[in-house]
């Protein structure tokens, strides 16, 4: 690893050729995970992650690579390599730089590697065993993984940024079988903490037991019907409606390049009335939470709509530069191999008047989906999908039979219009979210809503 | 400093690791892409990593490590011993000594690019054309090239000794179209081990077309119709679908093919050749436990001919290993590359006789959308109707529903317009399905 003294060298041979802003981002994560498999452990891994990233910005333009050799001959090759790609005269000399202290926002009481083998493995298997629950359940899978990360950002602007995360998550999935017939479900409930987070919050007895009987539950329900009908989204992992349909289209990628719906609307009405909306990376040991952003800038509870009226977007300085933006907090990335961008941290949908109970009383004939699975989003057309878990018809405002295979569709710009009703039972749940700049742990939640119409596929023919 | 490979199979013998493996690779890789005629973003890399693997007490313990200096030997064989200790699943962990033929060839002979002018010249080129091709193309996201060369060992104390060489190179580029307030857009990518086939005119024409083709979709009524599924995203299900080949998913008893072995899985119009030895980018003469690859049919005439092995689920079924182990944290059995066997007649004879029916270009949401354990999936299409056996209007935001079964027992026809699907590695020719159920207004 390289001193101050070595690390101005490299800044400047960065900075030799023209480039207005310089940046070094060193990363070692190590990381450790346990799998069982019907209440054996079947597999346990090691590993240790070491790079740096080097990022040149020339006005629009960005250079970035990256290296596992982090001493200065390394560094300096790299930054030599990059900074070919411009030619013009040196703009900004480093002469010194200072180290900024990040407060940690986010405490592990207990950290990962100083809890036992036995006590970790003991405490997957209580999960994997209360998914026991029926001989149809025929596959039981448990993991537990967690890493800590010290990150150092060096950058042209004279600072040093040392940063330390911990994060671990627990899995619990399992399939249930009946003849042809197969369902699966999952949870997986993570946190940026030690193991406190687990042992105290999360109960793997009850959530394996849940698991279990969601799966159980969809086995024998019927296929879900198709067309277009009020629908209910239950809180928590829900969410990820408003994250795939809403959230990726406020990033700054694509907004400043005007390859958003949602380009240019600041200040305009893009959801119905009832719709707030926040991106919080400061929430205490959330999932998504950093104590800075990865281009050193605080992280932020953002406002992104308010009752309707679209606030803010999700920025980082880079793309803020053809916004005439500054960043908020918003740059994140995967670990060195990966250019950062603006990302959602925790995003969700506050919460609104309605009970969960008016909400469902309210609806005549509909899907009520009580969690939903992954889904997908183009961010230049807002078109989405997203499969639901768990999902019941709604029949004159009771939660009637259950129903498997049902997808939800739609556009996010419409969606948003369509949220009628929002609940006051606001709940996150914790996802790895997928684009540019690589898989980061990232909180969906919201509270139950209703979208008045929204297309539903499902291979049970027509809705009666 | 160089990795020895012998000297910490050595140190994991003295910690009583009985037999050990690593996979050693490293790889360079530079790309570039193009945003209104500038360089936007260039990005040049190089990686090196380790997967080492080693036996404890019958049981695989496994590290990974980016870092090589003194310690990483040291540091690999306390992670394998402390991860291999925790295991107590009833298995035995296996590890090959070695096949008695490799089908070793080198096509991949390219050298990495020096000075990256022309390429950059080539791609800027490209964005030019697109924006020239159709007033309605209102951007161009990015234009974008990439080119990785790699060199990778898998090694074991048996003394396999197992040297890869590969290179691609990439270029993609996104647009976007648009007509009034209606925005559409369009994605290409092009991977070959070497540049020579890349075509400009051809790859400018498809992305731009990808989007403009869009424009003015609707939505179809819901009903059953006869469906055309392009090779793009006919190879989106038969992956889902041969994913219940893995053997560990059978003897779990969690495949669809529970007791298909040499039974009829599809339509007998069906035929899968696995040709992992294929003269591009997929090409592989060894899977991740050193067994040989060889071309097999995985598929014949709608007859499943076998599982995909590992060689402990093939030691399980009394059965010798596949080539198809594939390392992800523990070792599965994933298909190498394969392509759907084409039929006799253009995609336009085929759909001749279809009075009216869909053709889906385009499926989203496979990740969740799709059980392939169960079979059941609801999908995110797009694509346009089929009118009097030809091509008609562009269709979006609709969904198509099934089961795998069905869809696979029920192909009517297959193409002879094969084609290489990069994103999925693997080839097809467009396949009608009698009747799916397709949902929109």
């Amino acid at each position: 690893m390289i001193n101050k003294k070595q690390a101005i060298e490299v800044l400047n041979e960065c900075l030799a050729t023209g480039a207005d802003y310089a940046e070094i981002y060193i990363e070692e994560t190590n990381s450790k995970s346990y799998a069982t498999e019907n209440g054996k452990v079947d597999s346990a891994s090691v590993s240790k992650t070491h790079g740096a990233g080097i990022r040149l910005l020339n006005d629009l333009q960005s250079v970035y690579g990256y290296t596992n050799n982090i001493e200065k001959n390394g560094l300096l090759s790299l930054a030599k390599s990059l900074a070919a790609s411009f030619s013009g005269e040196q703009r900004v000399k480093i002469t010194n730089l200072k180290i900024k202290k990040v407060k940690n926002n986010h405490p592990h009481l207990r950290p990962y590697d100083e809890v036992s083998d036995e006590e970790k493995i003991a405490y997957l298997k209580k999960g994997d065993e209360a998914m026991n629950i029926d001989e149809k359940i025929v596959r039981r899978a448990a993991s537990l993984a967690h890493y800590t990360k010290k990150v150092t950002l060096i950058n042209s602007k004279g600072f040093i940024f040392k940063d330390e995360k911990e994060r671990g998550r627990l899995s619990l999935s399992c399939i249930a079988k009946d003849g042809d017939k197969i369902e699966t479900a999952y949870e997986g409930p993570g946190a940026s903490a030690g193991f406190e987070y687990l042992e105290n919050s999360i109960d793997p007895a009850e959530l394996g037991k849940n698991v279990a009987s969601t799966a159980i539950k969809m086995l024998y329900a019927k296929e879900c019907p198709s067309g277009k009908m009020p629908v209910v989204i239950g809180n928590g992992f829900g969410g990820v409606i408003f994250h795939e349909a809403c959230g990726h289209a406020l990033e700054a990628s694509a907004v400043s390049k005007n390859l958003s719906v949602f380009a240019n609307k600041l200040g305009q009405q893009i959801a119905s009335e009832v719709v707030t909306a926040y991106d919080d990376g400061t929430i205490e040991n959330g999932w998504g939470s950093n104590n800075i952003d990865d281009e050193g800038n605080k992280t932020q509870r953002t406002l992104l709509i308010e009752n309707g009226i679209l606030k803010s977007y999700l920025i980082d300085d880079f793309n803020g530069r053809r916004m005439n933006m500054k960043g908020n907090g918003a740059c994140r990335r995967q670990n060195y191999k990966y250019e950062p961008t603006s990302r959602m941290s925790n995003t969700f949908i506050a919460n609104g008047k309605s009970t969960p109970e008016e909400i469902i009383k309210a609806t005549k004939l509909g899907l009520y989906t009580k969690s939903l699975k992954g889904g997908s989003v183009n961010p230049a057309t807002g078109e989405f999908n997203f499969g639901c878990s768990e999902a019941y018809i709604i029949r004159d405002g009771k939660i009637c039979e259950p129903v498997r295979g049902a997808s939800l569709i739609g556009s996010g710009a419409e969606v948003l219009m369509h949220i009628d009703m929002v609940g006051n039972d606001l709940k996150r749940a914790q996802g790895m979210c997928g684009a540019a700049s690589g898989s980061i742990p990232a909180d969906v939640g919201q509270p139950t809503i209703r979208v008045s119409e929204i297309l539903v596929g499902g291979n049970g023919g027509e809705l009666k | 400093m160089r990795f020895n490979p012998k000297k910490f199979f050595e140190l994991a013998k003295e910690k009583g690791i009985e037999h050990s493996d690593v996979g050693v690779s490293h790889s360079r890789s530079t790309s570039f892409s193009i945003y209104h005629q500038e360089v936007e973003s260039f990005s040049q890399n190089e990686t090196f990593s380790i997967d080492a693997r080693g036996i404890v007490n019958g049981k695989f313990g496994t590290a990974y490590t980016e870092v090589l200096d003194k310690n990483t030997y040291k540091f690999l064989v306390d992670a394998i011993y402390s991860t291999g200790s925790v295991i107590d699943a009833d298995k035995q962990a296996e590890m090959f000594e070695g096949s008695k033929k490799y089908h070793k060839k080198n096509f991949f002979k390219a050298k990495p690019t020096e000075d990256f002018k022309e390429r950059i010249e080539l791609a800027k080129e490209i964005e030019r054309r697109i924006r020239a091709f159709d007033p309605r193309i209102a951007e161009v996201a990015s234009v974008g090239y990439s080119e990785n060369f790699s060199d990778s060992l898998l090694a074991n104390s048996y003394g396999l000794n197992l040297k890869d060489k590969g290179c691609s190179f990439e270029i993609y580029a996104e647009v976007t179209a648009k007509d009034g307030d209606e925005v559409k857009t369009g994605f290409k990518v092009f991977a070959d081990h070497e540049l020579e086939a890349f075509d400009i005119d051809t790859f400018v024409k498809e992305v731009a077309e990808d989007a403009l083709n869009k424009i003015g979709a609707v939505q179809c009524k819901s009903k059953k119709y006869p469906t055309v599924l392009s090779p793009e995203t006919f190879t989106s299900l038969l992956k889902a679908y041969l994913s219940n080949m893995n053997a560990e998913e059978v003897q779990k008893n969690s495949s669809l093919f529970v007791g298909k072995l040499h039974e009829q899985v599809a339509s007998k119009k069906l035929t899968v050749v696995e040709d992992g030895l294929v003269k591009n980018v997929f090409y592989r003469y060894h899977d991740d436990e050193g067994v040989a690859i060889n071309k097999k049919n995985l598929i014949t005439k709608g007859v499943l001919e076998t599982y995909l092995y590992t060689l402990e689920t093939a030691k399980k079924d009394g059965v010798e290993p596949t080539g198809n182990a594939a390392s992800a944290g523990k070792m599965v059995a994933v298909p190498n590359y394969f392509y759907v066997k084409p039929g006799k007649k253009t995609f336009e004879d085929m759909i001749k006789n279809i009075k009216e029916g869909v053709y889906i270009t385009d499926l989203q949401g496979l990740h969740a959308g799709m059980n392939a354990k169960s079979g059941n999936f609801s999908l995110q299409a797009q694509g346009f109707m089929i009118r009097d056996g030809k091509v008609a209007e562009p269709l979006t935001l609709i969904t198509v529903a099934g089961n795998l079964v069905d869809v696979f027992n029920n192909i009517k026809d297959i193409a002879s317009d094969l084609k290489l699907c990069i994103m999925d590695g693997c080839s097809s020719p467009s396949v009608y399905i009698k009747k799916m159920a397709i949902s929109g207004k």
